[in-house]
């Protein structure tokens, strides 16, 4: 039988089970302010929150406490150059909460490496220089090779 | 969709081997999809809107400068593509130029373009391009190689007289197939950076990273054949037990 | 073997303690390390892959890679995969959200493809079994069926709990196609759609066959055949816009 076929249940038959699920759970920033013991996630549409819970405490061995869910409409926006309105696919999110002792701050993944980002300015500031040097060296002997120099 | 518009929008297997990329993601991010048909019931159940004429030049498909060239509502004119059967230059040939401004050098084959036939060569067939030009900079001048026609602007060169050469594709007495040049009938070997990319030089210098597996653990056999099927063996190794028989049900 | 190994998703890196029905599994060697803890930070990448430009990895599982392995390995496996790819989703996310780069983003194709080889291997091994012990595959059956316009469609059946001849609600809304004066009439006309789609492919090939002759005449001729099978270059080359409005010499 394939994987993604999920047979009927009828009573007295056995407990249908899942071996390779393929739902999928993303955590994003919370769309608005939330306890520090609630963290939201984006799912598959398909998914439950029964799933949720499931996945989160067998899957990833999370304590969940709570598990509520909202279908967010999809965007509508228009086809670049084209003019005629679409919308994209609505979005489930699903706001899990933890044991009230839990705290969950979604981290910075985009620090800003401002040594980084200085060091390579300079870096092109400098050539930028040595090549207007360069220019300028050379502007008084046109058709000389650029060996030929003291 | 036209047929050889249906060629053109694949991307050569030649161009593409060096970024070492999977199909899959060549193609989803070439891909512009002004609209796909929601899942379920539907009319039209994968009807989908999207470009199915690109541009191919100097620009890879999933570069931005690709998307920048082939962006929502620009259009080029066709293009004539001469049809080859096989394909018969790889990086790290080298070959002699038969046209342009460096006519009679010999120089090695850096990158390939299979949509359009083309190959750029090393240091050859340059132009100059200004770059960074803006206020209180007057831009520097950059040497950019420039393509050229497999068909007819670049020729193999004999690796016996370092002359150029036409050749041919022909078998080995052990079934390999390999060119040999028609004139002195030595073998062009394919040189080793044929098999490069930019993660590793060879496949056997690869570097591992710290997600992947080992190649032992990749190779170590823990299969055994069993009477069982997947889910079974599973629910076996997890020492759950269920006899209960489904009742009967009618497929339709 | 070469050393290219594959991605992510290593069997090496499988965290057991995440998984409490292996808890009591006995342990394949290779598979006998165990990582720490990290609770909801495994949606997201190693620390010092944040803000990173590009991160290596290598290629995906192959089919005949994933054989070799047992079905317990192939279920923890997969959810190394499943672990993997929802970071990477959790990642691009983010990387959208704050109109940043995601760095190396054919991770997720090369996880979703393991995904896809794995689950077609253990589809291989299940047709096995039911082939050797009933005679059939075992798949989910299905049918050609004509639909209410005279269509021809692939069918996918479904499972219920009574016969058809039983089932009321399902005869009135799947009814037998019986051919009509309305459908006949639709199909000609579909029928002519498709036939003067046909055509016009047809003559835009014959027409670019033109075109190349015109630009490469020494081109391969055997090539240009074989990419355009439906025409036939003879004809080309005796057409008029090949060879000119002019008598042949």
């Amino acid at each position: 039988m394939s994987t993604r076929w999920y047979p009927i249940y009828q009573r007295g038959g056995p407990q249908l089970r899942v071996f390779l699920p393929n739902f999928w759970l993303k955590l994003v920033r919370p769309t608005h302010e939330q306890p520090p013991n609630i963290v939201q996630f984006s799912c598959s549409m398909q998914m439950t929150k029964y799933d949720i819970r499931n996945y989160l405490e067998k899957i990833y061995n999370i304590k969940v406490v709570d598990v509520r869910t909202r279908i967010a409409l999809g965007p509508t926006r228009r086809v670049p150059a084209k003019g005629y309105v679409v919308k994209d696919e609505d979005i489930k999110y699903a706001y899990v909460t933890l044991p009230k002792d839990e705290k969950f701050v979604f981290p910075d993944l985009f620090p800003v490496d401002n040594k980084a980002k200085e060091e390579e300015e300079a870096t092109i500031k400098q050539s930028k220089e040595g090549f207007k040097q360069f220019l300028e060296k050379n502007k008084e002997r046109p058709n000389m090779p650029g060996w030929f120099s003291i | 969709m036209r047929l050889t518009q249906f060629l053109l929008s694949k991307v050569g297997k030649y161009s593409k081997d060096y970024s070492n990329l999977p199909d899959r993601y060549i193609k989803r991010a070439m891909e512009q999809v002004e609209w796909r048909n929601p899942k379920g019931i539907q009319y039209k159940p994968n009807a989908v809107a999207k470009r199915t004429k690109y541009k191919f030049a100097m620009h890879r498909p999933w570069t931005s400068q690709f998307r920048e060239e082939n962006a929502p509502g620009v259009h080029h004119a066709k293009v004539f593509v001469e049809p080859i059967r096989k394909w018969s230059f790889f990086r790290g040939d080298r070959v002699e130029i038969l046209a342009g401004k460096d006519k009679g050098k010999q120089g090695i084959v850096k990158q390939i373009i299979q949509e359009r036939n083309w190959v750029t060569v090393e240091g050859l067939n340059c132009v100059l391009e200004k770059v960074g030009e803006r206020k209180g900079f007057e831009g520097a001048y950059l040497q950019v190689e420039k393509p050229l026609l497999v068909t007819e602007q670049v020729a193999l060169v004999d690796p016996s007289d370092l002359q150029a050469t036409p050749f041919e594709w022909r078998f080995t007495e052990d079934g390999e197939e390999v060119r040999v040049s028609t004139r002195t009938g030595r073998i062009i070997p394919v040189p080793a950076t044929a098999e490069e990319t930019i993660d590793y030089k060879t496949k056997g210098t690869y570097k591992e990273q710290p997600k992947d597996t080992a190649a032992n653990d990749v190779t170590q056999i823990t299969f055994e054949p069993k009477l069982q099927t997947f889910e079974m063996d599973v629910m076996n190794s997890m020492g759950i037990k269920e006899d209960r028989v489904p009742p009967k049900y009618y497929w339709y | 073997m070469f050393k290219l190994a594959s991605l992510s998703s290593s069997l090496g890196k499988l965290t057991l303690s995440s998984l409490n029905n292996y808890k009591n599994a006995p342990l394949v060697r290779c598979l006998s390390v165990s990582v720490p803890q990290r609770g909801l930070m495994e949606f997201f990448d190693d620390e010092k892959n944040w803000g990173a430009t590009e991160v290596k990895s290598g290629r995906s599982w192959k089919k005949e890679e994933l054989r070799l392995k047992s079905n317990t390995d192939l279920h923890k496996l997969w959810y190394v995969l499943l672990k993997e790819r929802n970071m990477l989703l959790t990642m691009e996310q983010e990387a959208n959200d704050q109109t940043q780069l995601f760095p190396s983003p054919e991770r997720l194709d090369k996880v979703e493809e393991s995904m896809e080889n794995l689950e077609a291997v253990v589809r291989e091994r299940n047709v096995a079994y039911h082939q050797l012990e009933r005679g059939e595959t075992g798949e989910r059956p299905g049918r050609v069926r004509t639909g209410p316009f005279g269509l021809k469609s692939y069918h996918k059946m479904c499972q219920y709990l009574i016969p058809q001849h039983l089932n009321k609600k399902h005869r009135e809304t799947h009814e037998e196609y019986r051919p009509n004066k309305d459908t006949e009439d639709f199909l000609l006309k579909y029928r002519e759609k498709l036939y003067l789609t046909k055509k016009r492919k047809q003559r835009r090939n014959f027409n670019h066959v033109i075109g190349l002759l015109n630009r490469f005449p020494n081109m391969d001729m055997q090539a240009l055949k074989e990419q355009y099978p439906d025409v036939d270059i003879e004809k080309a080359k005796a057409s008029r816009r090949h060879r000119g409005h002019f008598v042949p010499k």
